[in-house]
């Protein structure tokens, strides 16, 4: 017995401890897979209602004035436009300053690619968030002189006009995102569903 | 058990790290001081299967630690809202049931193995000098799982939680003079309902999060003294230890494997084994439950508050049976660690665990008639062991002679 | 010395004998008869047919006193209903909604995300509309009454119309034999041929029990069926493991042992 058990521990010189591998590859194993439920708890709760429509009554929206509606969790903007309004949406010197006036990105519906980005030229519909880091722009009304109406953002300054639309020169690089949306009726306005014959899937735009 | 192995220069044996882990190791020797402490670290070589349970505790409390933080993310501690919010992790979070079940069942296995690690303690003398402080935090971190696990408790919000949590503060408040302030302080309001469980939330959280902090403590005195073993006597030579891995490592594995193995049988076959099914409805201030229970691992120091006849002797006694642990590295003075060698004092332990249970039994039931006299004599017995046994055996007990050496014990001289 | 014992074990008499009163009679609780059900012991599983016909008795009859708060509509899923069946199912109950502008209350279709509608505004009004007790919740109540499933169906099936002969008449109490004292308020809830079951199953008074039984089990456990599968698969899995751990273990202790 001089040849005491603990150093027999090299007696195998060259030869891994296969057994000892295999097993601790099984515990290993075991251990990731404990990991799933952990994994799996982290998956976002998407509310599947969120992407039912929304209506809203717009009844009480007066020309020239602006509100907010909720839809999928975003601000959107539904902005009554007054003729003056519309008739400087289509003035040569503002569109010169737009960095994209004919909406040529993919960030609204093909019955909102038109001059006024909506579906009738009376109402603009914008989701409001700013397309540079996602703050919701502030609502600045026509109110006569050179002052135009438009959309400012407070966070780094970004422009955008009455149709969304960006200006050049601001971080922001795209037009403010048109949700599908339809008019019901005279007074009612339908969030995420398209007229009729139409089809538009929101998550396909380029960015909000 | 400062061998000389142990406290020589590690490197004698292990070839230091190349490369990056060299690099670091010079900068920062945490690898060599793993090695130290996991790799080549001696240990008695005839440790039982008892020794198993500190590896197991170790498992346990990180799966606690990791299962508690991702209920935490989808936790609600109010009034209002903690019940539906456990519901919906149970229900409607993906994976939520599994780790709810893994909290739950690992909250009851962890005091279970906790009850089983203290025994051995117990059983082979491993408070004896000079693990007295290892012994010490030991405890220290007895209280703070049992406070852990009566906080968590409280959290799903159902009638056992709101009732137990009468019942806690009362008997807080019959503490003398300073009672009533002390249950107002822990109600934190007129009623138990948002403050309280918002405290007890994060008092939870806080104190799992110290418990790590202890159990750092524990280690660090275990790997200073060394293990007890069942002999209860020191090593002498290298003949009489073994390095950790791979020999305590592959023991420690077997032991774990065993343990999931009951964990699983419990949490995915008899998971209301456990679980109070009271606890499922919402918590009722207008309705007590028909029988109110503390959870298992209470059950015996609940047996001992109801066995005395005043609300705050009874409070003493469950706390005093808790607190006399403490003293009990003083109050064994006999030489002789293992009771393998204390024929008295074996079989007085023996009977220790009997009243224990008893009192656990005895909890379970109404404090009156038969288990009212169960639950006195047990709980006599049990202060009867420390105080007034033990004492005693140290002088009058004939021990059995030791072995000369644990390699001899085992038949390797 | 001698004189400590003595005391110590006066006191301990004097401390012993008080508690000897006698124990109250207790009254025989009422342990109904066992049935057979899938969803029995640690391998049993749901039948999902049965599931769904219980639903269907859940939702006919019992949710129009009973609400099942814990749960939402997508939770059905777990029973086996496809997405659109839970759609249409969540569009047909009316919730409440947010008030409006002028305040006043508004109700709005449901969602599949939605918990399902309580048949009552609050315990409260619940209570008052049935006489003083609140219908329960359903949600766990397969867990929390004793005996679980075998006690609703005993209990679903217990009714006696009319009444024994020498049991005691109360106006708006009806007579059952699994309920404390025999009188409830809840009138019996099923009768043959009531609902028509889409499976063909006829629709006897037993078969809608036990079906909204199993549906109450489902609700109180509903990870039930995933729960005993993936166990067997982790118990085969730590077998395994524990085979390998043994060897090892072996192996490494031979070095030890075997001189
Ligand atoms: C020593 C470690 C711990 C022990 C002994 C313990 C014990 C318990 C117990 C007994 C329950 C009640 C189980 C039930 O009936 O639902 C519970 C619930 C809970 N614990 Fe822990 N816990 C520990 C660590 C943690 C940690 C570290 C966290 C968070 C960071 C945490 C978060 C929670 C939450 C959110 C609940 C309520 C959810 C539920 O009831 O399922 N726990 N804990
Ligand atoms: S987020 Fe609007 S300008 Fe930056």
């Amino acid at each position: 017995m001089t040849d005491h058990s603990d150093t027999t521990e090299s007696t195998e010189p060259g030869r891994r401890d296969f057994l000892g591998m295999v097993t601790t590859a099984g515990v290993a194993a075991g251990a990731c897979a404990c990991a799933v439920p952990f994994v799996q708890s982290l998956a976002p709760q998407d509310s599947a209602s969120a992407h039912l429509p929304v209506d809203v009554d717009i009844s009480k929206l007066a020309p020239g004035q602006q509100m907010t509606a909720v839809w999928q969790g975003k601000p959107v903007f539904i902005l009554r436009r007054t003729p003056e309004d519309l008739k400087q949406l289509q003035d040569a010197a503002l569109v010169a300053d737009l960095r994209d006036p004919d909406s040529s990105v993919l960030q609204q519906p093909s019955y909102a690619k038109n001059w006024h980005r909506s579906f009738v030229p009376e109402y603009g519909v914008y989701v409001g968030v700013c397309t540079h880091l996602g703050c919701v722009p502030v609502y600045e009304a026509t109110t006569g002189g050179d002052n135009k109406g438009r959309y400012n953002c407070p966070c780094h300054g970004s422009k955008f006009d009455l149709a969304g639309r960006v200006r050049k020169g601001v971080p922001a690089p795209y037009n403010l995102p048109v949700p599908p949306h339809v008019l019901v009726s005279p007074t009612q306005l339908r969030l995420g569903e398209s007229p009729k014959g139409e089809s538009f899937d929101f998550s396909s735009i380029v960015q909000i | 058990m400062k061998t000389p192995e142990n406290t020589g220069d590690h490197s004698a044996n292990t070839p230091p790290a190349t490369g990056l882990a060299g690099w670091i190791d010079q900068r920062l020797p945490v690898i060599s001081a793993f090695r130290a402490e996991y790799v080549d670290f001696r240990l008695p070589r005839n440790l039982n299967w008892l020794w198993n349970f500190g590896a197991i505790l170790t498992v346990v409390l990180v799966l606690m630690l990791a299962t508690g933080i991702f209920l935490a993310m989808n936790y609600t501690a109010t009034d209002a809202g903690a019940f539906l919010s456990v519901e919906a992790i149970d229900r409607q979070l993906s994976g939520g049931w599994l780790l709810r079940a893994m909290h739950m069942t690992g909250a009851n296995l962890f005091l279970a193995a906790l009850y089983i690690h203290l025994f051995r303690g117990l059983y082979y003398g491993s408070y004896k000098a000079p693990r007295e402080i290892l012994w010490l935090t030991g405890l220290i971190l007895l209280v703070m799982v049992m406070a852990t696990a009566f906080a968590g408790y409280m959290l799903p919000w159902g009638q056992m939680s709101y009732w137990g949590a009468d019942v806690i503060t009362k008997a807080v408040g019959a503490v003398p003079v300073i009672g009533g302030a002390l249950e107002h302080i822990m109600t934190g309001s007129d009623h138990l309902g948002d403050v309280f469980l918002h405290r007890f939330f994060v008092l939870h959280f806080l104190m799992a999060f110290l418990v790590v902090a202890v159990v750092g403590l524990h280690v660090t005195a275990v790997h200073i003294s060394g293990s007890n073993n069942p002999l209860g006597i020191e090593p002498k030579t290298k003949k009489d230890t073994l390095t950790f891995h791979p020999y305590y490592t592959t023991k420690d594995l077997v032991g774990l494997i065993i343990f999931a193995l009951i964990f699983t049988a419990l949490m995915f076959f008899w998971p209301n084994l456990l679980a109070e099914p009271a606890n499922y409805a919402p918590a009722d201030p207008m309705h007590t439950p028909a029988d109110i229970e503390p959870e298992w691992y209470f059950l015996p120091f609940y047996g001992l508050l109801q066995s005395v006849p005043s609300k705050f002797g009874g409070l003493l006694a469950a706390a005093g049976s808790i607190v006399v642990l403490f003293f009990l590295p003083w109050l064994d003075r006999s030489p002789i660690r293992s009771a393998r060698f204390r024929p008295l004092c074996r079989v007085g332990l023996l009977g220790l665990v009997v009243a224990f249970v008893l009192l656990a039994v005895a909890g379970k039931h109404h404090a009156e008639g038969v288990w009212m006299i169960v639950a006195r004599l047990a709980g006599l017995y049990y202060f009867g062991y420390f105080l007034v046994l033990l004492p005693l055996a140290a002088r009058m007990e004939k021990t059995r002679p030791l072995p000369s050496s644990i390699a001899a014990a085992e038949g390797d001289a | 010395m001698m004189k400590t014992t003595r005391l110590l074990a006066l006191a301990a008499a004097a401390f012993l004998s008080a508690p000897l009163t006698t124990l109250a009679a207790v009254p025989e609780p009422l342990v109904p008869p066992h049935q057979k059900w899938d969803f029995d012991g640690p391998f049993g599983q749901f039948d999902q047919k049965a599931l769904q016909r219980g639903f269907m008795v859940y939702d006919r009859i019992c949710s129009t006193c009973h609400g099942m708060k814990a749960l939402t509509y997508n939770d059905l899923s777990g029973i086996g209903m496809s997405e659109q069946a839970i759609l249409d199912l969540a569009h047909s109950k009316m919730i409440a909604g947010p008030p409006d502008v002028s305040g006043q209350p508004t109700s709005r279709p449901g969602r599949p995300d939605d918990h399902f509608r309580s048949p009552f505004p609050s315990d409260e009004a619940a209570a008052a509309m049935m006489g003083g007790v609140a219908p329960p919740d359903q949600s766990r109540l397969a867990v929390i009454q004793p005996h679980g499933a075998d006690w609703l169906y005993a209990f679903l099936t217990g009714y006696k119309m009319p009444p024994p002969a020498d049991a005691p008449v109360v106006p708006g109490k009806f007579y059952n034999d699994w309920v404390d004292g025999h009188l409830i308020g809840m009138p019996p809830p099923l009768m043959n041929g009531m609902i028509q079951y889409p499976d063909g199953t006829p629709a006897t008074v037993e078969q809608q029990a036990r079906d909204v039984t199993s549906f109450l089990v489902w609700a109180a456990d509903p990870h039930r069926t995933a729960r005993h599968r993936t166990g067997l698969w982790v118990v085969l899995y730590l077998i395994g493991l524990l085979v390998l751990a043994i060897a090892w273990k072996k192996k490494t202790w031979k070095r030890v042992k075997s001189q």
